[in-house]
């Protein structure tokens, strides 16, 4: 291969854009920087001992939250492009290939590479503490799904530098994705990808199932768990059945691109439709993926900041888990228009209904935790408040949706697109930036300033509320998904400048979140008591930031808030005699997973470019990480009780 | 559990949070010196899955008996992995190996038949 050949290969056309070029050379500059700053400040060793081969659950939820940040930033940039390109009719404000290149991009990240890291960082965070544990079930395991997310979201990421994004949508459908028509290694990118993330995923999944099923604390039943947990619970039970089929129609269509497969291809008898059907077969659990761990956020938030138990917890339970069978019988709502039959369409466009109301339920019940409560408006709570008129209203345009007949009318306009918008921006967004305010003193030990957490939350809700109620307008006024640009006189103008200002409005609010964490960082009140919003769960018995083993004693749970029950009857896991304190089994650090996911993207990136070699030497890297793994017997240690103790009596958590 | 303002030991907890059907659910340790049957079990596997994948590639059978030995390969490769990664053998009883597997065998129809019948308006369009 020639030099200029490889260099047109890594370096084509599409990526020699001069915005692409100018964020070529920042991102150069800031790596430099990066590097220079850790040698400067000899933070290698660090670096290396603290994060890279850390098993622990608390520092793996702190570097899928940075993750989670810095994918919100790109997937925004992209958002703000979108909107910049569709203020004006036949605006070329960047080139259409470019511009499919964005919303595929924007798609894909907040899905894959924003929300669902950014719900294991709040797993990570908290499970273990709330059900009084030392640390997940498989720490190692952990660590794996966490490198792997990292890889695929990296090798993702790369794809606008060398070689050109994917561009055929956040959903990747044949034949756009085929090798026929769509030639160069972008969808090859976003197949290996998700592959590589989506294995992470399923491990998490099981990661957590068995943490909660067999690490709870003593005397914490299943119907005393904390509704997080329970959301938790079935949210790792939903990974567990729906990223297989991804797997599956990801695997298959990298096989048509890259192996001359024809599963889904047009020509030799493929059925593109099969990739449609495998797609939402995962994609609409997919969507309880995305909202039921913001659902038990809000049951938390709500409860404590109402000061009152939480209404209907049964009920609660029973509605969470009606949701999670539900949501595999209601897939084909999302191509009711590919023309399969009345009986399967009315099928599934009731079942969709159906699913409606163990939401509403769950709406009612938080409702009713507020109703005589002694509300205190922190921005935790504004988030929730702000919640439950969007996702109802979210909800129901998804009603309106699922009526067949309807859908084929609102398919793919952009109605579509402002009701996804407002279930997963009003439900999840809302909710993550809810957690992030709820539980950030855990985490890092100082509250987040909640002047400036205000101001960044009416700046996202009126942001919102701005951007989409026009696309809804738009969408019935006939605006498709997708449209590059649009003529004028059709009286889109006018609704798209107002639509882009919303855009605009909820990037300040990002610009004052980040500024918010920032600022807090360095100035924000410690939170010196472990439990800053007098809560009810057990993570807030604990001092904040909090120790490597969790409980140096594991609490016993005799009521549903277990922590408030304590504090109730005076108790507190503050004071510990010394004697109580045992030897800990704690796990050891490990390079394995780190190393295993530069594997991944070794062969992933090989794979993209078809450079047999290089994906030989990956493979062999995976394969050796495994070997070791799997006879590496020498993977904990015990923490000596005289050390737990020097620490614990550091805290003034120790008697005498 | 009745309400006590006593502090249970974790043991008693223990002991009251599961009742005698449930005591498996304690944890269990044991380590295998060397994983013999997960390696067998593997290459086993791996065997089944290249089969299939010749059948298919050199055309050696008719369209109807190539599905059915590789539907039978499938099922076979099916129980392999059951029997070897997934514990079924190791003895807890077998009632309670049985119900998540009717869930999984009802989930996994589910899936495929709802696929099928989801698929089948194929014929009628094309």
């Amino acid at each position: 291969m020639s030099f200029s050949h490889l260099a047109h290969t890594l370096f084509p056309p599409s990526v020699r854009l001069p915005d692409i070029l100018l964020i070529d050379v920042g991102l150069v500059l800031a790596g430099l920087g990066i590097l220079g700053l850790l040698t400067k400040t000899r933070r290698w060793g660090w670096l290396w001992r603290e994060w890279l081969t850390t098993v622990d659950h608390k520092k793996i939820a702190v570097m899928y939250m940075i993750a989670a940040l810095v994918m919100l930033l790109r997937g925004g940039i992209d958002a703000e492009m979108l909107r910049a390109q569709l203020a004006a009719p036949g605006a070329h404000f960047m080139p259409a290939s470019q511009y499919d290149e964005v919303f595929t991009t924007h798609g894909t990240i907040m899905i894959f590479f924003m929300a669902m890291p950014f719900i294991f960082a709040l797993f990570n965070a908290v499970v273990p503490l709330m059900i009084g544990a030392r640390d997940v079930a498989f720490p190692r395991l952990n660590a794996m799904s966490y490198w792997l997310f990292a890889a695929g979201a990296i090798l993702f990421n790369l794809s606008f530098i060398i070689g050109g994004s994917p561009n055929a949508g956040w959903t990747g459908y044949p034949p756009y994705s085929e090798l026929l028509f769509n030639p160069g290694p972008g969808e090859n990118y976003y197949f290996l990808s998700l592959l590589i993330a989506g294995m992470g995923t399923t491990m998490t999944g099981i990661n957590f199932l068995v943490t909660i099923v067999r690490m709870r604390a003593p005397g914490m039943t299943l119907m005393r768990m904390p509704l997080f947990i329970w959301s938790a619970m079935v949210t790792s039970a939903l990974v567990l059945f729906a990223f297989p089929p991804l797997t599956v129609a990801l695997a298959m269509s990298l096989f048509d691109r890259v192996f001359g497969s024809s599963f889904f291809t047009l020509a030799h008898g493929g059925m593109p439709m099969m990739y449609v059907n495998l797609f939402w077969l995962f994609g609409h659990p997919e969507v309880y993926i995305l909202v039921i761990p913001l659902f038990g956020v809000f049951s938390e938030v709500v409860a404590t900041f109402s000061k009152k138990q939480l209404f209907g917890y049964p009920i609660m339970v029973v509605s969470i888990l009606a949701i999670m069978f539900l949501s595999y019988g209601t897939w084909v709502h999302h191509f009711f228009t590919m023309g399969a039959g009345p009986g399967v369409n009315v099928f599934f466009g009731l079942s969709t209904m159906l699913i409606a109301i163990p939401t509403g339920v769950k709406i009612f019940n938080w409702i009713f935790t507020m109703w005589g409560g002694r509300v205190q408006y922190t921005v935790a709570m504004l988030y929730q408040l702000a919640f439950i008129p969007t996702f109802v209203i979210g909800g129901a345009t998804g009603v309106l949706l699922a009526v067949v007949p309807a859908d084929y009318q609102f398919h793919n306009s952009y109605f579509l697109i402002a009701h996804f918008h407002n279930v997963i921006i009003g439900g999840t967004l809302f909710g993550l930036l809810s957690a992030l305010y709820y539980w950030w003193p855990k985490m890092f030990g100082m509250k987040l300033n909640e002047q400036q957490g205000k101001w960044a939350f009416w700046l996202f809700f009126i942001g919102f509320w701005v951007t989409f109620t026009p696309q809804y307008l738009l969408g019935l006024k006939g605006m498709t998904r997708r449209i590059y640009t649009y003529p004028s006189g059709l009286g889109w103008h006018n609704l798209n400048v107002i639509s882009t200002v919303g855009a605009l409005i909820m990037g300040a609010g990002f610009v004052v979140l980040v500024f918010n964490l920032v600022w807090s960082y360095v100035y924000g009140e410690r939170d010196l008591t472990g439990d800053p919003w007098d809560g009810r769960t057990l993570e807030w018995s604990l001092p904040s930031p909090v120790p490597e083993y969790n409980f140096a004693r594991i609490p016993v749970v005799h009521s549903r808030d277990a922590w408030w029950d304590m504090k109730q009857k005076g108790q507190s896991l503050a004071a510990l005699r010394p004697e109580d304190v045992h030897d800990i089994e704690m796990p050891k650090n490990s390079p394995i997973p780190f190393l295993l996911g530069v594997a991944f993207f070794v062969v992933g990136f090989g794979m993209t470019f078809k450079w047999w070699p290089i994906v030989i030497v990956g493979g062999l890297g995976i394969v050796l990480c495994l070997l070791f793994t799997g006879f590496d017997y020498d993977d904990h240690h015990h923490l000596q009780a005289d050390t737990v103790r020097q620490s614990e009596a550091s805290l003034g958590r120790l008697q005498g | 559990m009745s309400e006590t303002n006593q502090a249970l030991t974790a043991e008693q907890a223990y002991q009251e949070d599961n009742d005698s059907a449930l005591g498996f659910l304690k944890p269990q340790f044991h380590e295998e010196k060397f994983p013999t049957v997960q390696i067998w079990g593997y290459i086993g596997s791996l065997v089944l899955t290249f089969a299939a994948y010749l059948l298919v590639m050199n055309h050696v059978l008719p369209p109807v008996a190539l599905l059915s030995v590789i539907l039978t390969l499938a099922v076979i490769q099916a129980g392999l992995q059951l029997g070897v990664f997934m514990h079924l053998k190791e003895g807890r009883g077998l009632a309670w190996q049985l119900i998540p597997l009717y869930l999984v065998f009802l989930i996994a129809i589910g899936m495929v038949g709802m696929s099928i019948w989801i698929m089948l308006f194929k014929s009628g369009v094309s």
